[in-house]
């Protein structure tokens, strides 16, 4: 899958800043943060595996059409890379999800993500992140919407 | 409407199913996510988490809750369908989970009639994985 960043300047201070410091963008990132937008268009091999992860005999035929579950999964993991929770010694956990979907959509359809941090706290030493995302369609219409709420622990910070 | 949406009323449950969790159905579900973290594939690493082993995706079993809601709402479940959850507990490779809803409310707005559901994941064990509310227009 591709990755589209934004260009601001504000992010692209955070990013260096984030490399010089070896730290997870989680540590530092301020609610308003901008991810993406992230290109999530799905192709017909990731449909399959979603088919093949999910599917049973009870499953309905969705034709040439996907969950859109499946779009708010690609772009939670282009989100997690960015905020850096894949780095060693963080114990990430997904506490909450909200998904607001418009209308079908079709495999190989192009879809873009653009998220926006709405929180970001300390309690108990632990990070609780949550990260609203809006979904377009090719011609710049909202389809649908998730927030997913992230807790993490074991972090220097 | 149609006639099975037409004949729903609260307190009716959902079709629900159950689902073994195979390793298979996670690392199918890595490829089709691009989720790859090793404390979902990788035994040797997850043995040193906090879990002590392999896990499933948390999207993974709400993937199966929402096959749920198309499957009960062909028609609407994918256009204009909203849901809220939470994750409670990991599931791991080898349980079998029950995915269930049932109606909670229906509801007339001016863009029809709209159904409010609660809707899991449950463990084998009884407790959920993931648990919450979806609303699915009728109509």
């Amino acid at each position: 899958m591709s990755v589209l960043r934004s260009s601001s300047t504000p992010n692209r201070q955070l990013d260096i800043l984030r490399i010089l410091l070896s730290t997870p963008l989680i540590s530092i990132a301020e609610v308003g943060h901008q991810f993406g937008p992230y290109n999530v268009t799905i192709p017909s091999v990731r449909a399959n595996a979603y088919a093949a992860a999910v599917g049973g005999d009870e499953s309905p035929d969705y034709g040439d059409s996907l969950a859109p579950i499946m779009v708010v999964a690609a772009a939670l993991t282009e989100l997690i890379k960015d905020l850096g929770l894949f780095s060693g010694g963080l114990q990430t956990v997904h506490a909450g999800q909200e998904v607001n979907w418009v209308r079908q959509i079709k495999i190989g359809e192009k879809v873009y993500a653009a998220g926006r941090l709405s929180a970001n706290s300390i309690r108990r030493g632990n990070h609780f992140a949550t990260v609203s995302v809006s979904y377009t369609d090719s011609s710049g219409t909202e389809i649908g919407t998730s927030s997913s709420t992230i807790i993490v622990s074991g972090e220097a910070s | 409407m149609t006639s099975s949406n037409s004949q729903r009323a609260v307190g009716d449950a959902l079709k629900s199913f159950e689902r073994t969790i195979t390793q298979d159905r996670v690392d199918a579900y890595a490829e089709a996510s691009g989720d790859h973290n090793p404390i979902h594939l990788d035994e040797s690493y997850a043995s040193t988490t906090q879990f002590g082993t392999r896990i499933s995706h948390g999207m993974l079993s709400l993937a199966l809750v929402t096959e749920m809601l198309a499957i009960n709402f062909p028609d609407t479940w994918h256009n204009g369908g909203k849901l809220k959850v939470r994750f409670s507990a990991p599931v791991f490779p080898g349980e079998t989970v029950v995915i269930y809803g049932e109606i909670m409310l229906i509801d007339e707005s001016d863009a029809g009639l709209i159904v409010t559901c609660s809707i899991g994941c449950k463990k084998p064990d009884g407790t959920n994985a993931v648990s919450g509310r979806a609303t699915v227009p009728l109509e």
